[in-house]
């Protein structure tokens, strides 16, 4: 109801200054490129080929679990120390730190589950130019050679990965500032050492000096008391032209080069309104790259969470598909390869290399080491309807009703900052939301709930408990004077909580308590934004670098602020129920290991058609990394959809993994009702067609749960030897069994989708038309297409009784849809336990479906495991089926009884009415 | 009121006599209307006509009609939908989707037949509530519909007043024209006059020698003209009454203080004629009478004409006023006339709200500052009742472009006053507006209308 003005008051200055460029777009001037960072334009200044490092083989120490070896940088004589360990499950971990630092260099702890389990090396050979070690039982060994010091990973005679390969290791050892020490004892040591390379040195150093103490950007100076500490190494990967993943970026799903402009960034910022198809930083991280080739699919994680910055080049990338061919036919071609190099401002260097050599290889094996997507509950891989902002509870209610009114599902409403008093998280506006609970209770009388935002930033104010407990247990981060860091936020002047610190995440987490969140209830979640952090009057909109950790600079530990703000947060909601029910926590930044606390969503996207398309990539190079649980805000949350725009994002989101409406404050309302009839049949049908399907992403997501699969993913991933789906991004795959290519260009008559897959069968969804494998189809669409497919060989079930929402279809039947293969044999799953507790973890029913010689059975999967349930099998379609003279049903109890079906001759579609079964039991069902 | 009444009771009858019966849950669902496709037969033919199907199959939680028609009481069908008797109440149809999925929709609870959903039966009570609201809406209504009689009356007494009023201030307009055109004559005639005089004077001034003048201004009559010579007979132009000051009076003789006649006639003679804010005292006045007395009538003409024009111009602008007012559409009895030159205030929060119909809408926060939420648009109704909404348009512009706009529904109700704001987007705003001129008859219809 307030003007701008007046609303925005405390903050507007700041907002017209910082953000308003005039002209629609993020402006870059804002955010640092690598020339403007000064360790990245250092590192990136070196000269391949001319690596200093070299092996002192004789400090090689080889115990059962792993390695260690010096080695010194000739140039300036410092030590690093390497350590390497084979670890379980197919990786390699490569550790290199100082061997003696002034301080102990930040090490990021929590992103692993668990110490990950080594597995013994054995030595191969030696001589003075190098080691070889055996990497387990299989053919795989690591080349170590001294000088200059290489690693090589081998499988057989191919080089899988080399490190340092181009002599990119760059590691800047702590040293004391030159003008408060008199008495450098390396520069000392140099000179009795190797007086001929001094003077060489030492005009090195004075070239380097600039940005290594102070740095400034704009108006922010970073105070750098601790100079330069960069680390940066470099890979190499022989066959490989593709490489993925290390969001999060606006970009392609498959990585681009990046020597005609700045590397990859990966540092977490609030960017406002930013730009599609560039390598710039967004709101999250996560340092894992995936390359793949047709033989091999390997990973490198960059365990990092300092500002990284992240190069690729390829031998190949300069060419054209002719080059290459010409390459090919004269016989002359070199191997393609890709390189990839790494350069973080602080910390040590600590890579996983994980070998594959499937996708799903690389897949457990990240989850082996940082965990899998937390397991959801239901609720909330249903529909969510949020708005900045619902104005009043009145607001909430007239919303909630208008679903109902046009018999639209959705399961949880979304309250942004404006319910809040005074932007003060854990309340309530005193006039606007009133009776908190009052509300809820009207929304749980629905089988509904509610996600209301908690940002990290405290405002700072002495009427306000949260902030006086904080300050008064000294939990907020520190500037580098000692005080408490203060910075601009919504609320205005806020403080930061150091979520770095576990007793600040304990005391967090139990605020969440019913009764310390006063007016929350059972069916309130929570949602985390603004955690990069966001600071409005920071550098480059987040935090000042030299701010205090503890004894930790933000700069070391930046990237794992979000990780940590979600992680305590979706503890808090796992503890005011006694650790009971699962969480459901959105967040905005992240890190590798986010996974585990919830989901993520794109961020502060526009309603353009560019964003809808780029949502693909988005989320796809997310689940790659394991962070399976991401959407976009549906219509684009800048600017003001048109109508058409919005009944696309509404199909393309329904069959996305979070699936969450959202709007800017300054835009127009875009309620699904409010467009006219038919768009609101539109909207209506793809939020129904994602209801049906609740039972198979639920199902996905317990997949991902237990194995870190993505759930979202791309076509490569389950067809790794077609080179045509490499690069694909205007389709995905659910799961293996579902293919979607949304319609996502304006006024689009057709699409061309990529049918996977040269022995595989793929039946339309909507009209059960079955088409081959291994072609690009044209599919001619309408306003209500949304061109889904269902893979041969494979068996789905839904719940085709779309009701309110989820929790309303509990004990509602489920159709089985089987699709036969060539070999008329199909396959599925059926997973369910009560949606919303812990109990999964025992009492869950788990079945395998199989279809084979004209029966199709149902086995326990889980025979262990307690659950029952109501529901039942109300109908079981089975596509590309031949019509049979009965249908017989054996249940459990050894009795038989026929079945009525009916049978569409002209699409082979056999429909068997009502057998009946409860969808735990066994059962068996002959076609004669 | 009485045909609801019977209706229901009707209702309760064929329900009483239906349930225990054998084919209750064959008849779950349908209303009295339908009845009559779901007899007990053999096969029942699906109400689009698509298929057959045994009977058996009716209700049976299984969806075998494209239409839903077969399981109208079950949650089976997707497009299927499921009548709510509400015996006491309003029966409605609720989507299948709501049948026994644990929320109580019907208020005879008939939807939740199978669910752990503990529903009470409460269509008396929303059924007395509802007849209590329908009979204070009508209530509403008639004190509503009067009172509109009473404005439209005066509607149409202030409409014509108005008129009146208007016809008044176009005969003043016409006679101030008239007036106008006299006074412009008359200016001319006095301006012309003192024209020509002047140019009769400045010829007379012409002829003046310097060896005059300076005898004139050498009061003595030593051949030297002193400071206190020139400070008794020389002024300046405005300031009459006021004495020239020694600086000045030394500053027009150069510097020096006394002056021959050839350095009068090098210096100060040249000043006299060019300077026009320097004259000698009582120069004009005592050479010509005429001009003074001319001047004096041009300035009065002058000031005479200004007066009229204002007027004239005041008339104008009250008739072009009335006018703007006249041109909008107050209704087809001009019974939204009245609203005109109102304003009704609401404060919301921390925000107060003023809608001044057919003027513009403000909002003034609690530390005043004021902001237009729109000046008046046009009527926006439906096409049956185009009075039903009217929009504000081109308030204080936003953030992100466009400006703020208000959109006010008008309701019935006894007294006229501003009932609700709200901004459901940013910058849109809506607002409830009641009063007795927006009470219509049809309205009235409605109150007793009933399913059966």
């Amino acid at each position: 109801m307030a003007t701008f003005t007046e609303r925005m008051a405390p903050v507007l200055v700041l907002w017209l200054a910082v953000f308003l460029s005039g002209t629609w777009a993020v402006d870059k001037g804002n955010f640092k490129t690598c020339d403007q960072s000064s360790f990245c334009k250092r590192q990136r200044a070196l000269k391949p080929g001319e690596s200093p490092y070299r092996a002192l083989l004789e400090t090689m120490e080889l115990t059962n679990t792993r390695l260690t070896l010096q080695l010194i940088n000739d140039n300036n004589k410092v030590r690093l120390l390497l350590e390497l360990y084979r670890l379980q499950g197919n990786m390699t971990r490569v550790k290199i730190n100082e061997l003696k630092p002034l301080k102990p260099r930040y090490e990021v702890p929590d992103v692993l589950i668990r110490e990950p389990p080594t597995e013994p090396l054995s030595l191969l050979s030696q001589d003075e130019n190098g080691v070889v070690l055996s990497l387990g039982a299989e053919s795989q060994r690591v080349i170590l050679s001294a000088r200059p010091f290489r690693l090589d990973i081998m499988e057989g005679r191919d080089v899988v990965m080399s490190l340092n390969s181009r002599g990119l290791l760059a590691f800047e050892h702590l040293r004391m500032r030159k003008d408060t020490s008199q008495a450098d004892p390396e520069a000392e040591k140099k000179e009795e050492a190797e007086p001929e390379t001094q003077p060489e040195a030492a005009k090195e150093e004075e070239k380097d000096e600039a940005g290594m103490w102070e740095e400034t950007f704009k108006s922010h100076t970073d105070s750098k008391p601790n100079g330069p500490s960069a680390v940066s190494l470099d890979f190499s990967l022989p066959g490989v032209e593709h490489v993925y993943g290390i969001p999060e970026h606006a970009d392609t799903l498959r990585l681009k080069t990046t020597e005609n402009g700045d590397p990859y960034r990966l540092y977490n910022l609030d960017v406002f309104q930013y730009e599609l198809y560039n390598p710039m930083a967004l709101y999250g991280a996560v340092p894992v790259m995936l390359a793949h080739n047709a033989q091999r699919t390997t990973g490198i994680f960059w365990l990092n969470a300092a500002e990284t910055w992240v190069d690729i080049s390829s031998n190949t990338a300069g060419k054209t598909v002719f080059g290459k061919m010409l390459d090919y036919v004269q016989g002359s071609s070199e191997t393609p390869q890709t390189d990839v190099r790494w350069i973080s401002e602080s910390g040590i260097i600590d890579v996983f290399i994980m070998l594959g050599p499937t996708p799903k290889d690389i897949f457990s094996q990240y989850a082996s080491l940082t965990g899998t997507q937390a397991f959801p509950p239901l609720a909330a891989v249903g529909y969510h309807q949020c708005r900045w902002n619902y104005n009043d509870q009145e607001d909430v209610a007239a919303v909630d009703a208008g679903f109902d009114e046009h018999d639209i599902p959705y399961d949880y409403i979304w309250l942004d900052i404006e319910h809040t008093d005074g932007k003060r998280y854990f309340t309530w506006d005193p006039h606007k939301f009133a009776t908190p609970k009052e509300m809820l209770q009207g929304l749980m009388d629905k089988k509904r709930k509610m996600v209301a935002i908690v940002d990290p930033h405290i405002k700072v104010d002495c009427n306000y408990k949260i902030h006086n407990e904080i300050r008064s247990r000294s939990f907020y981060i520190k500037n580098k004077d000692g005080g408490d860091y203060e910075g601009w936020c919504w609320p205005g002047s806020a403080g930061y909580p150091d979520f770095t610190r576990t007793d600040m995440r304990d005391w967090w987490a139990s605020m969440f308590a019913y009764d310390q969140y006063e007016g929350s209830m059972e069916n309130l979640y929570t949602w985390n934004d603004m955690n990069e952090p966001s600071v409005f009057n920071g550098p480059e909109v987040t935090m000042h670098k030299d701010a205090m950790h503890g004894a930790w600079e933000h700069r070391d530990v930046h990237n794992l602020y979000g990780f940590y703000v979600h992680m305590a947060t979706a503890e808090g909601l796992i503890q005011r129920s006694g650790g009971v029910e699962r969480p459901f926590v959105l967040t905005r930044a992240f890190f590798a290991g986010s996974q585990r606390y919830g989901a993520v969503w794109t961020g502060d996207n526009a309603a353009e058609w560019e964003h809808l398309k780029i949502s693909i990539p988005m989320c796809l190079s997310l689940g790659l990394v394991g962070i399976s649980f991401c959407g976009a805000d549906v219509g684009g949350f800048f600017k003001s959809p048109n109508t058409e725009l919005l009944v696309r994002w509404y199909q393309t989101g329904a069959y996305q993994p979070f699936f969450r409406a959202h709007a800017h404050l300054d835009t127009p309302r875009r309620e699904p009702w409010l467009f006219g009839p038919e768009n609101t049949a539109l909207i209506r049908e793809a939020v129904r067609q994602r209801y049906t399907l609740l039972p198979y992403w639920y199902l996905q997501f317990y997949n991902a749960h237990r194995t870190g699969e993505p759930i979202m993913r791309p076509l490569w991933v389950e067809y790794p030897q077609d080179p045509a789906t490499f690069a694909l991004e205007d389709e995905f795959l659910i799961g293996r069994d579902l293919l979607v290519h949304p319609v996502t260009e304006e006024g689009a008559r057709g699409v061309t989708a990529y049918l996977p897959g040269k022995d595989e069968l793929w039946f339309d969804v909507h009209t059960f038309q079955k088409h081959n494998g291994a072609q690009s189809l044209y599919i001619p669409v309408t306003m209500s297409s949304i061109p889904v497919f269902q893979r041969g060989g494979s068996i789905i079930p839904r719940k085709i009784r779309v009701r309110r929402s989820s929790s309303c279809m509990t004990h509602d039947p489920y159709t089985l849809y089987v699709a036969l293969n060539p070999q008329r044999t199909a396959e599925g799953e059926l997973y369910i336990d009560d949606g919303h507790t812990f109990n999964y973890e025992k009492e869950f029913i788990h079945r395998r479906l199989s279809f084979a010689s004209n029966l199709l059975s149902s086995v326990n999967l889980a025979p262990d495991a307690q659950f029952s349930t109501r529901s039942w099998i109300e109908r079981i379609v089975i596509l590309g089926a031949s019509k049979p003279s009965k249908v017989i049903l054996k249940t459990d109890d050894g009795q038989e009884s026929q079945v009525e079906f009916d049978f569409d001759a002209s699409m082979s579609v056999l429909t068997v009415r009502k057998p009946g079964m409860n969808a735990g039991a066994d059962w068996s069902l002959m076609l004669q | 009121m009485k045909l609801l009444f019977s209706c229901s009771l009707l209702l309760f009858i064929t329900a009483a006599c239906l349930s225990g019966s054998a084919s209750s849950r064959k008849l779950r669902g349908i209303s009295s209307s339908y009845k009559r496709f779901y007899r007990e037969r053999r096969s029942f033919l699906c109400i689009d006509g698509s298929r057959v199907i045994p009977f058996e199959q009716v209700n049976d939680d299984y969806c075998d009609c494209e239409d839903g028609s077969d399981e109208p009481g079950t949650s089976a069908c997707p497009r299927g939908r499921f009548y709510c008797t509400n015996l006491g109440f309003r029966p409605h149809y609720i989507p299948s989707s709501r049948v026994n999925d644990g929320i109580c929709d019907c208020c005879d609870a008939s939807d939740e037949y199978n669910s752990h959903a503990r529903c009470q039966n409460s269509c008396w009570n929303l059924g007395q509530k509802e007849r209590a609201y329908v009979e204070g809406q009508m209530r509403t209504l008639d004190e509503g519909l009067q009172l509109k009689q009473q404005l439209i009356e005066e509607g149409v007494l202030l409409w014509r007043e108005k008129q009146a009023q208007l016809r008044e201030l176009q005969q003043v307009a016409e006679d101030l024209q008239i007036k106008l055109e006299e006074h412009r004559r008359r200016k001319q005639e006095a301006e012309q006059n003192l024209k020509a005089l002047e140019a009769g004077h400045t010829r007379v001034r012409r002829q003046n020698s310097s060896e005059s003048t300076f005898r004139l201004l050498d009061s003595n009559n030593d051949g030297s003209l002193s400071v206190e010579e020139l400070q008794e007979k020389l002024v300046l132009v405005q300031e009459e009454e006021l004495l020239l000051s020694e600086e000045e009076a030394v500053a027009l003789m150069g510097g020096g203080r006394q002056m021959d006649l050839p350095m009068f006639q090098q210096s100060l003679w040249d000043v006299l004629n060019t300077e026009e804010r320097v004259k000698i005292r009582g120069s004009v006045d005592a050479e010509d009478p005429h001009l003074k007395a001319a001047d004096t009538a041009a300035e009065r003409e002058a000031s005479s004409l200004k007066k009229v024009e204002e007027a004239y111009d005041t008339i104008s602008m009250e008739i072009s006023d009335l006018r703007t007012k006249l041109a909008i559409d107050y209704g087809p009895d001009w019974e939204f006339l009245f609203l005109n030159s109102q304003c009704y205030k609401l404060s919301v929060y921390e925000y107060t709200y003023t809608l001044c119909p057919f003027n513009q809408v403000t909002q003034e926060s609690a530390a005043g500052t004021e902001v237009s939420l729109g000046r008046w648009g046009m009527w926006a109704g439906t096409p049956k009742n185009p009075y039903s909404q009217m929009v504000y348009e081109n308030g204080e512009p936003c953030w992100q472009g466009g400006s703020r706009s208000t959109t006010v529904t008008l309701t019935c109700g006894t007294e006229t006053a501003l009932r609700r704001v709200k901004e459901p987007s940013k910058c849109q705003y809506i607002m409830d507006f009641q009063t007795p001129v927006a009470c219509q008859t049809v309205l009235k219809q409605r109150g007793i209308h009933s399913e059966l």
